[in-house]
């Protein structure tokens, strides 16, 4: 990657988006959502606020959850990006998606894949009871469940009663 | 596999198979894959993005929009003020209630509140378009700013329409003689009551893509009601409804506000028109913030007169309602009209007299949110009621009791003429009351040793008016739903539905209800809703409606479509109809199970082996059914009553706070519902309606506030300052359903989308009051309750002492 005066200026990245080699010329300015939406039709990441909030548009990044709305694509050269997409298997649910619809810890849908790269990347040991793991889950808005379901969904998935 | 009876006419002998069971949700696999599309998600060749110039001034004058900049600026494909855009008509004024608004799509000479659109700049893409917006410089000159409800009102107040002679978008004062003899020999107890004002705020913002081509334009748009979109873009755009398709995508929740149709619908639509290119604009969320409709931001003056034992006897009062700039259809005074409808709630109270004042302001326009006035006079009658346990020395749960209604007393005709068909009022609030006091009691010995901590609880108790008939102050004078229903020759049954989704389950619902109806598997069952080409005409989903009208539809078309398929079953087993039995996936000759053809035998005789059919049968396996709720008036009667809906679901909230008087904050650590929305067609669903909605209230309680300043400038512009409950402000939820069916429905269902978000202000205040007990607090009668105010209470109850 070169250096860019402007932030319109164009710059290649190189990175892996769900275990694919990406490669791309992009505005320096381009959020890593953007590219994910717009450019590898990704569409599963939303923008909930493109202000760092809600966390609609969490993604992994080398396995950190990052705000893809506050995270430039040039910010994630060289890395390992990762959506919902890439977290669900190709038929069928992941058990943390499958604890989702069994509880009903979705309604309307648009937070659910921020709160299910959240969870992927989230130890159950460092959330032992049900106060952290609000805790945890506080960084993603729902505007729908009242967090009842998918707290439930949660707990469920990780064997707890 | 169970084979229960289904009683065609769904009587005495009916057993539910598939109503009432959890099932998980239809929708969630491809939401769950990341392959939900909303929006945002369309994808169009040679689309190009629209960015509007809004007005950064609550009230000025616009003289002039110079685009040229913007025009020639990197990747620009055009640039529109209001005068560019002929052939975009004011959107008409339907409602006969208020003063007419005639709001043009773009702002013409005036701009009435920070965010209103001036201007529309279409780019390549979304960073061109900005970029470019940011050059559009609106020639603005300052007028005075109305920044609230009482500079509204003050003599000599600046207009906002300057042809109307004050500020007031409608006054509706009441009279009633009854409630003046009332008065005239009772005690009086009264207050002034505030809820701030607050909104739906989805997690998806709006959006429209629109595309117009092959002489059809078809519009994709976030919204509650597609049908109503496409009527208002016939008005708007002049084109007929035939060449317009508008389809709701996977919408990102709506809560009432997507329940309105905005500028921005028109605007987009037009440019697609004009460009002959596909055009998408998504808002963001500073845009939504200052632009989406906002709600609440009501004052309600209410007086009881009340008798010895505390109960009332009638009530009056007036509500004022701040409506922002008032430009909004449908009209944003509605809320205030359902509010006076719902007043007295669960209670027998025989008398009211409530005026209602909707005044425009320099603020965002207000509309539709969850709860649509049911919140406000709950909070008002409610807080009202712990006021006069408390002047009286009565236990306030004991004046609530003395008034509760009971089942023998239904139906009731409350004061407003709202007819109450059913419920579990008096049952619902003592199972709360006691779960409540039991979690009230365990967070004191929780908290028992710290200092700091006070521990509260507070009741709210109302009815929930579902499946409204709002729109007759929209200009669509009608509450009518539809369905149609059509089998596939291999068995398979396609059911569309006039109702749309915002994501509460609607499609899992309809299937169901569907598959109850016709004694299918609910997986053969193919829902179709929320595209005006494929779906038949409905109103969409607002109101706590879509279950009770799409179940009403469902039930009579369902009907039609079993009678024809016995016949042809009969016709097919060489036995009479009378002697079939609809059992699971078919028919089959009573009392000899072996005899028996399926829906699909059926299908195939009545769709592709015509040949086979009775001589007397047409071809096909459809029908349609339009459900009109009964019971509703369109207008007041003569009496001054009306019943604006056709039944009502019932609930008691109880909030567990727990007050840190050093720090001023106030958490919610337990809430329960007892709530009745009638029969439930599947218990998942209604407890994440009830859930999500109790979390709004939360939010609206104690932290969301679309506050202005001096100037009416928004100061909840991100969600730094507008505050969403997350996961950690929000309690465990204690819901528990109780069923008391509708009557006159088919399936004995009730709505059930509103009524969490009713209880909450008025619990959580009472449980605040509650709590700081003995700092003798003065009445909280305003939302949200702020960690200053308790701690002003604190402070002053230490001064005093």
């Amino acid at each position: 990657m070169r250096p860019v005066e402007q932030p319109t200026d164009a710059t290649e990245v190189e990175l892996r988006v769900n275990g694919d080699a990406v490669r791309r010329t992009v505005p320096a300015r381009l959020l890593l959502a953007d590219l994910l939406r717009d450019g590898l039709d990704l569409t599963g990441t939303h923008l909930g606020c493109e202000h760092g909030i809600c966390g609609a548009c969490t993604v992994l990044l080398d396995g950190a959850p990052v705000r893809s709305c506050l995270t430039l694509a040039v910010q994630a050269d060289g890395a390992e990006v990762t959506t919902v997409e890439g977290i669900t298997p190709a038929e069928g649910l992941s058990p943390m998606q499958q604890a989702f619809k069994d509880h009903h810890g979705l309604q309307c849908g648009f937070c659910t894949p921020g709160f299910l790269t959240t969870l992927e990347s989230a130890d159950p040991a460092d959330y032992p009871d049900d106060e952290s793991l609000r805790e945890l889950l506080s960084g993603n808005l729902c505007r729908c469940t009242g967090y009842e379901h998918i707290v439930a969904a949660v707990r469920a998935a990780w064997n707890r009663d | 596999m169970e084979h229960s009876l289904i009683d065609p006419s769904l009587g005495e002998a009916w057993r539910p198979r598939v109503i009432g069971v959890r099932s998980t949700r239809r929708e969630d696999d491809a939401i769950l894959r990341g392959e939900g599309q909303y929006v945002a998600d369309v994808r169009l060749p040679r689309m190009v993005e629209a960015c509007f110039v809004r007005s950064q001034l609550a009230h000025a004058r616009l003289l002039g929009v110079p685009l040229e900049e913007a025009r020639a600026a990197d990747g620009v494909v055009a640039a529109y003020a209001a005068d560019d855009l002929d052939g975009v008509a004011a959107v008409p004024d339907l409602h006969k209630g208020g003063r007419p608004v005639a709001t043009y799509p773009l702002a013409r000479d005036r701009v009435r509140y920070v965010g209103a659109p001036i201007a529309v700049v279409v780019a390549a893409d979304r960073y061109a378009a900005e970029d470019a917006a940011e050059l559009v410089v609106p020639d603005l000159e300052p007028l005075p700013v109305v920044a609230g409800m009482d500079e509204a009102l003050a003599p000599g107040a600046e207009l906002l329409y300057p042809d109307w002679p004050d500020n007031m978008l409608i006054d509706a004062p009441a009279s009633n003689p009854d409630v003046a003899e009332a008065f005239a020999g009772l005690r009086s107890v009264g207050g002034s009551y505030t809820i701030q004002r607050v909104g739906g705020v989805p997690m998806e913002t709006r959006g429209v893509v629109a595309d117009y081509r092959n002489g059809r334009l078809t519009v994709w748009t976030s919204t509650q009601y597609p049908h109503i979109v496409r009527t208002m873009l016939h008005y708007v755009l002049g084109l007929p409804e035939g060449q317009i398709r508008v389809i709701a995508p996977d919408v990102g929740g709506g809560f009432g506000t997507k329940a309105q149709i905005y500028v921005e619908e028109y605007i987009i639509a037009s440019l697609a028109l004009r460009l002959r290119r596909p055009v998408r604009w998504i808002e963001d969320r500073y845009e939504h913030l200052v632009t989406a409709a906002q709600a609440r931001d009501v004052r309600f003056q209410l007086e009881a007169a009340v008798r010895d034992d505390g109960s009332i006897q009638a009530l009056r009062g007036q509500i004022l309602h701040d409506l922002g700039s008032g430009e909004m259809y449908p009209p944003g005074f509605n809320p205030s009209f359902v509010a006076v409808g719902m007043l007295t709630g669960a209670y027998r109270i025989p008398h009211q007299q409530i005026g209602v004042r909707c005044v425009v302001t320099n603020k965002t326009p207000a509309g539709a949110y969850r709860g649509f006035g049911m919140p406000e006079c709950t909070f008002a009658l409610e807080r009202l009621i712990d006021k006069i346990g408390g002047e009286l020395g009565i236990d306030p749960l004991d004046v609530r009791r003395r008034m509760l209604l009971d089942p023998g007393e239904m139906p009731y005709v409350t004061a407003s003429g709202a007819r109450l068909d059913s419920g579990s009022h008096r049952e619902a609030f003592e199972r709360a009351v006691s779960e409540g006091e039991r979690l009230t009691e365990r967070a004191r010995a929780r908290w028992a040793d710290n200092p700091d901590v006070r521990i509260g609880m507070g009741v709210a108790t109302y009815t929930e008016g579902t499946a409204a008939n709002y729109f007759f102050t929209s200009g669509h004078w009608t509450n009518q739903d539809s369905c149609d229903v059509r089998f596939d020759p291999d068995g398979g049954v396609t059911v569309g539905v006039g109702v749309s989704t915002t994501g509460q389950g609607l499609h899992t619902m309809v299937a169901t209800v569907a598959a109850e109806a016709l004694g299918v598997p609910i997986d053969n069952v193919r829902v179709v809703m929320g595209d005006t080409d494929t779906s038949p005409h409905g109103l969409g989903g607002f109101a706590s409606r879509s279950t009770v009208v799409a179940a009403g539809a469902i039930h009579k078309a369902a009907g039609e479509v079993r009678e024809k398929g016995a016949r042809i079953a009969a016709h097919l087993l060489e036995a009479a109809p009378e002697d079939l039995e609809l059992v699971e996936g078919g028919f089959h000759v009573r009392g000899t199970p072996h005899r028996g053809v399926s829906w699909g035998d059926v299908a195939r005789a009545a769709l592709v082996r015509t040949v086979d059919l009775p001589p007397d049968v047409e071809p096909g396996l459809e029908a349609k059914a339009v459900f009109v709720p009964p019971g509703v008036a369109h207008a007041v009667g003569e009496d001054g009553r009306l019943n604006a809906c056709p039944t009502y679901a019932n609930a008691t909230h109880v909030a567990v706070v727990k007050v840190d008087v050093r720090t001023g904050i106030v958490a919610v650590v337990d809430y329960v519902a007892v709530h009745d929305c009638g029969r439930v067609i599947n218990p998942l669903i209604v407890a994440g309606q009830v859930h999500g909605g109790v979390a709004q209230g939360i939010g609206g309680a104690l932290y969301e506030d679309f506050g202005y300043d001096d100037l009416a400038q928004p100061q909840s512009t991100s969600f730094m300052a507008y505050l969403i409950p997350t996961a950690s402000e929000i309690p465990p939820i204690h819901a528990e359903e109780m069923e008391s069916p509708a009557p006159e429905i088919p399936f004995g269902v009730k709505g059930v989308g509103e009524g969490g978000i009713i209880g909450p202000p008025a619990a959580i205040a009472g449980a605040v009051e509650a709590a700081l007990a003995e700092f003798d607090p003065p009445e909280l009668t305003a939302t949200p309750i702020t960690p200053q105010d308790v701690h002003a209470i604190v402070t002053a109850a230490g001064r005093a002492s």
